[in-house]
């Protein structure tokens, strides 16, 4: 049993620094949605406050991942090539001159699952990984 | 002499919060929407600046609302800040928000003011109406001239923002959206009047409280593109802009004469100031450049036209993003219509040449994001323009030669 242990914790240490649990980042929405596909800027509107709407014209309401998620970072990274202090400080910007509020923030990953699946019109982004048949991949951000 | 924001103005504002605090309780969440989101938010932004200038002989103002500026010895007066701001949900498509700010104010004090108060409503995701104390948006990034953790600067660009004493109003603002070609465009409208005073001369202030503001601008986002034009006018109230005090020194002993009553010209009453820009923003991952121009008109002879433009391009490298800026401003005097009895003419050839501005600024620094929510910045200002072109600076003595230094050190936060 030993041995096994030790290539099991090896496997695992290759797997964190290869950065095994960064899986493609996809963006999704309720399977009950009538939204198929979102183009990069239109995530990027919806993300960031822009423009809140599907192109059908129904409300979109975005969820973020939680603090310090990894997803989180790979997200905004992938998304629109800013670092996560750029996101918070467009973000202050908005938010002290009453403008638009970021998008409300998860307390645990399954959270955004959650608020996806309550509505249609919310949107989340998850790990590939977690991806079931309850949802609909409306973008792919390859890593 | 100097003048405050009357109280019962400001508790007029804390008791409509208070107001819509209470209201707000009455009314739910629509069930049918996923899990609502916090009802009251508080949070808050801050700077801790130091900086000091090569010069004693002219004093550097982040803008014309600040009474003082920066001498050869650090000081934290000209970019500290604190804010606190509390965001309440009232429903769905509604939210009150409330944030109170201590600054380096126009009578010398840090007082706490109220720097917005106002309800929202967002009829549409598109259509959105706010009412009650709103920052002024002259010019792109106006409302957000305070946030240093938002900014890449330590200060936007003096030459610039130096003769904007405007920050806010009390009135409403609407804002459309709309999909256009590949892009977003978004049109916004405002009216409303300035609860502000602002230092004149020494310890003389001006009241500006009522004067009316209205304008708007037009944005355009498309990929990493963002432009903006806008056009603002201001309609000053009856209090008239304290010349006498400016020109009293002249006849001491004697009583000055009511210089604005002997040149209409130079009177302010019921005359307006133009603000016209025009400015784009490129930004695409780690490159960001910034440029705008704009242009002020004023119908009262008390102030020249001018015209002022800035670009500051930065890239960033890890967690630091250096920046190299440029900016510049001129005015053009414009002779008085009215002759001037040959007594007079010294001083009044003297008082046009006050609102003289001619400067331009080379800015370097970076700004390093150390930590979540937390930035330092170091900045170098170099400051030239001919000595006579006194109205950016406070306090210009005789000895003054038009160029200086600027030294200047931020911590921003936002939590």
């Amino acid at each position: 049993m030993k041995p096994l242990r030790h290539v099991l914790l090896l496997m695992l240490l290759l797997c964190a620094s290869l950065g095994c649990t960064a899986g493609e980042v996809v963006v999704v929405v309720s399977a009950k949605s009538t939204v198929s596909r979102l183009s990069q800027d239109e995530v990027i509107d919806i993300f960031l406050g822009r423009h809140r709407e599907y192109p059908g014209g129904q409300a979109a309401i975005p969820i973020d991942q939680p603090k310090g998620s990894y997803t989180r970072g790979e997200f905004y990274r992938l998304l629109t090539n800013k670092t996560l202090s750029e996101i918070n400080a467009y973000w202050a910007r908005l938010h002290f001159s009453g403008k638009a509020s970021p998008p409300r923030q998860a307390e645990k990953p399954a959270d955004v699952l959650v608020h996806v699946l309550e509505s249609t019109s919310g949107i989340g982004y998850i790990d590939q990984d977690q991806l079931d048949a309850r949802f609909r991949v409306v973008l792919k951000l390859p890593p | 002499m100097m003048k405050r924001l009357p109280s019962t103005k400001i508790q007029g504002v804390f008791g409509l919060c208070l107001g819509l605090l209470l209201v707000s309780n009455s009314q739910g969440q629509t069930p049918d929407l996923p899990a609502s989101p916090e009802l009251l938010k508080i949070r808050g932004f801050g700077t801790l600046g130091l900086a000091r200038s090569s010069s004693d002989n002219a004093e550097y103002v982040r803008d014309l609302s600040q009474p003082q500026g920066l001498t050869t010895n650090w000081s934290a007066k000209i970019d500290s800040v604190l804010g606190v701001q509390a965001n309440l949900s009232m429903g769905e498509h509604t939210e009150a928000v409330i944030q109170a700010l201590s600054r380096y104010r126009y009578n010398g004090s840090y007082g706490p003011e109220i720097s917005w108060a106002f309800i929202r409503h967002d009829f549409t995701p598109d259509f959105q109406v706010r009412a009650g104390r709103l920052g002024t948006e002259f010019y792109m990034l106006a409302d957000s001239r305070l946030i240093g953790y938002s900014n890449l600067t330590i200060r936007p660009p003096p030459d610039f923002f130096v003769p904007l004493v405007f920050s806010n109003f009390d009135g409403a603002d609407l804002s459309i959206g709309s999909k256009f070609a590949s892009g977003l465009l978004r049109f916004k409208l405002f009216y409303g009047r300035s609860p502000e005073s602002t230092p004149f001369y020494g310890p003389v202030s001006w009241n500006l409280q009522g004067s009316r503001l209205h304008g708007g601008h037009l944005d355009y986002f498309s990929g990493p593109w963002q432009f903006r034009i806008s056009h603002s006018i201001v309609r000053f109230s009856s209090e008239e802009i304290p010349l006498n005090a400016l020109v009293a020194p002249y006849f001491s002993p004697f009583p000055a004469p009511d210089i604005t009553t002997l040149f209409p010209e130079l009177s302010t009453i019921g005359k307006t100031a133009t603000f016209d820009s025009a400015g784009v923003i490129y930004d695409d991952g780690p490159l960001r450049l910034q440029a705008m121009y704009g242009r002020i008109r004023h119908e009262s002879r008390s102030y020249q036209d001018s015209w002022s433009a800035f670009a500051i391009a930065s890239y960033r490298f890890g967690d630091f993003r250096p920046y190299l800026g440029y900016s510049t401003v001129k005015s053009a005097q414009q002779a008085l219509s009215s002759p001037i009895p040959p007594p007079l003419v010294a001083v009044v050839n003297q008082m046009q040449e006050i609102p003289h501005m001619d400067r331009h600024t080379i800015t370097l620094g970076t700004r390093w994001d150390f930590q979540e929510n937390l930035a330092l910045k170091a900045q170098l200002d170099l400051v030239r323009g001919p000595s006579q072109a006194m109205m950016s600076f406070r306090g210009a003595n005789m000895e003054w030669n038009g160029r200086m230094q600027v030294f200047s050190l931020s911590l921003d936060f936002a939590f």
